[in-house]
């Protein structure tokens, strides 16, 4: 099912023109290739585009330049095949948690993976069955965020697209939420596209990791940390006492500070408005 | 690593420590949540305090008995009026237009209400109109509806329409907006198209908004019904205050607008009901 060509972005650029006031280019350029089964990472400076490009794999931005594509399928809208997990809570406080993650089978029709028992099964892969009849509004923020991920999953999509999905998750339970991602991924075989500012979640989730630049919002490097496959998959402190993750952190680190010290400074400033 | 390092911080014997005082409670503070007992009773404290005053206006003599009964006058009354003049009638009648009335302006408000708010080029076209038929004052119609409908009761019926009917739409199609854009944008990624979106989430997440906006609606309801009783009406709660006007009964005018009170007290009560029955969720969020 997921053989094919794996999301492919050419070119893509937006540019957001409000009423009166000047332009807004908020992304410029972009291309990549991000193939099936896979973890993609996108990382960088807010404000540089990042949950722009996102919304418009997903299809609820349309592209100003460039075209997008999933497995051969070019992107037209919002679609089944790319679920996304947003970053604030969008668990539907009218359905109880099993109802959450039944909602995308039910209005789909897909009554054969509800008989399956897809709704369990994610239910239990994110460990909520406890809560399973509760509302949201009876759960903590990380609870919520799992409805959702268990409701986008639940959905079978090719692709899997989260903006910052546990930014606002102490880091407890944020290491917590990326083991269970990343459990959950590697069964399931799921592409996944997702955003993040936060350097170690990018390297320990990401098989790649597209750094972009702001202002406007380009794709500056592609940083592949091939060293993992030395580490046993999901160690994480493996992972953080690998010689090379230092090098990438160290890099990432310079290419952040980098990005913000040309925003900071008047002259870019000037020439910016200019 | 981070196991260790918690270990280190948290181990060690705390300090024993005197038992914590109880928070200061004040009688009025922000965020209270009161358990219906206390509802219950402020409420008829509210009643009692008002029935008090009313009784003591009546009673200092400031104008005479017959125009100005106390409460006791009024409830005697009132079951005067129950019992041996058949005011039973007139009161389900008044239920009735009113009931009949609301639920076609609901009925014709609501899918308006629904489209306005979720399409905005529907808005665009039916906002302006609704808008300034909203600023028509409904008792304007009365002698043209006399003139359409006669005196019956589809007249009157119409006139309770025309006062509550494209409020109602301009008010449900604000809460409609209120979706956020979050929720209907992740019924689209799950692979919900634009019917789906409309009925799961936008009309879904509006519920308890279209109820609260139909509570309020159903008052204003009630003032254009005397309005409408008043003008050429053989039964009704306004018709028999009419009628007691004509001989000066200013107790059976007074027990009239008391049981307009206590029905809207009812269909009040009605509603908060089927709000707590319908949407457990919102328990938390505010209580009603
Ligand atoms: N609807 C919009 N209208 C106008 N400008 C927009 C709109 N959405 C985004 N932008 C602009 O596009 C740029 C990129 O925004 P985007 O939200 O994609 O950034 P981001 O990388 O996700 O930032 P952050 O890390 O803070 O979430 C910003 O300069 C923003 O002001
Ligand atoms: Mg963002």
């Amino acid at each position: 099912m997921h053989n094919g060509s794996g999301l492919i972005i050419e070119n893509a650029g937006k540019t957001f023109r409000a009423g009166g006031r000047d332009p807004r280019v908020a992304l410029e350029g972009v291309s990549l290739h991000l193939p099936p089964g896979r973890v993609g990472v996108l990382l960088g400076p807010s404000g540089c585009g990042k949950s722009t490009l996102l919304r418009m794999v997903a299809g609820l931005e349309e592209p100003t330049t460039g075209a997008l594509s999933l497995n051969g399928r070019p992107v037209t809208g919002p679609g089944r095949d790319r679920g996304m997990v947003f970053q604030s809570y969008t668990s539907f406080p009218w359905l109880t948690v099993r109802q959450n993650v039944a909602y995308g089978l039910k209005i789909t029709g897909d009554s054969s993976s509800l008989r399956e028992g897809a709704v369990e099964h994610f239910i239990q892969a994110v460990r909520l069955e406890d809560v399973a009849d509760a509302y949201p509004h009876e759960l903590s923020g990380g609870m919520r965020q799992r409805v959702a991920i268990a409701r986008t999953l639940a959905n079978h999509p090719e692709l899997l697209l989260m903006d910052e999905p546990f930014g606002a998750l102490d880091p407890e339970t944020r290491w917590q939420m990326q083991e269970l991602l990343l459990g959950i991924v590697r069964k399931e075989r799921t592409t996944v596209l997702l955003v993040s500012h936060d350097i170690e979640e990018a390297l320990y989730l990401g098989d790649v990791v597209f750094f972009l630049s702001s202002h406007p919002g380009r794709l500056r490097e592609v940083i592949r940390p091939d060293f993992k496959k030395e580490v046993p998959a999901g160690d994480r402190e493996a992972l953080l006492d690998h010689p090379q993750y230092r090098r990438l952190d160290m890099h990432i680190r310079r290419l952040m500070s980098e990005e913000g010290t040309t925003r900071a400074s008047p002259v870019a400033e000037a020439a910016d408005r200019g | 690593m981070t196991a260790s390092l918690r270990d280190s911080i948290t181990t060690g014997d705390a300090p024993a420590r005197p038992p914590a005082p109880a928070l200061k409670r004040r009688w009025l503070d922000f965020g209270q949540h009161l358990d219906w007992r206390r509802r219950v009773l402020l409420g008829l404290t509210g009643w009692l305090l008002f029935v008090f005053g009313w009784y003591l206006a009546a009673h200092a003599g400031l104008a005479s008995e017959r125009l100005f009964p106390g409460p006791v006058a009024v409830m005697r009354a009132l079951t005067d009026l129950f019992v041996e003049q058949g005011f039973l009638g007139d009161v389900l009648s008044s239920i009735r237009r009113i009931l009949i009335s609301f639920s076609l302006a609901v009925a014709i408000a609501l899918p308006l209400g629904l489209l306005m708010g979720a399409f905005a080029r529907i808005d665009g076209l039916l906002n302006p109109l609704l808008g300034a038929f909203r600023y028509l004052p409904a008792p304007a119609f009365i002698p043209l509806l006399l003139m359409w409908l006669g005196t019956g009761d589809s007249q009157k019926i119409a006139l309770l329409l025309i006062g509550v009917v494209f409020f109602l739409a301009i008010m449900l199609a604000d809460v409609t907006r209120q979706v956020p854009a979050a929720f209907i944008e992740t019924a689209k990624t799950l692979g919900g198209g634009r019917r789906v979106v409309l009925w799961t989430v936008v009309f879904r997440h509006s519920l308890p908004g279209y109820l609260d906006t139909c509570r309020q609606m159903l008052a204003v309801s009630w003032t254009y019904l005397v309005i409408a009783e008043i003008v050429a009406a053989t039964d009704g709660i306004g018709a028999m205050m009419m009628r007691a006007k004509r001989f000066v009964h200013v107790d059976d005018i007074m027990a009239g607008i008391v049981t307009i009170g206590l029905l809207g007290l009812a269909f009040d009560a009605l509603f908060r009901l089927v709000y707590r029955w319908r949407f457990p969720y919102l328990r938390g969020e505010h209580q009603r």
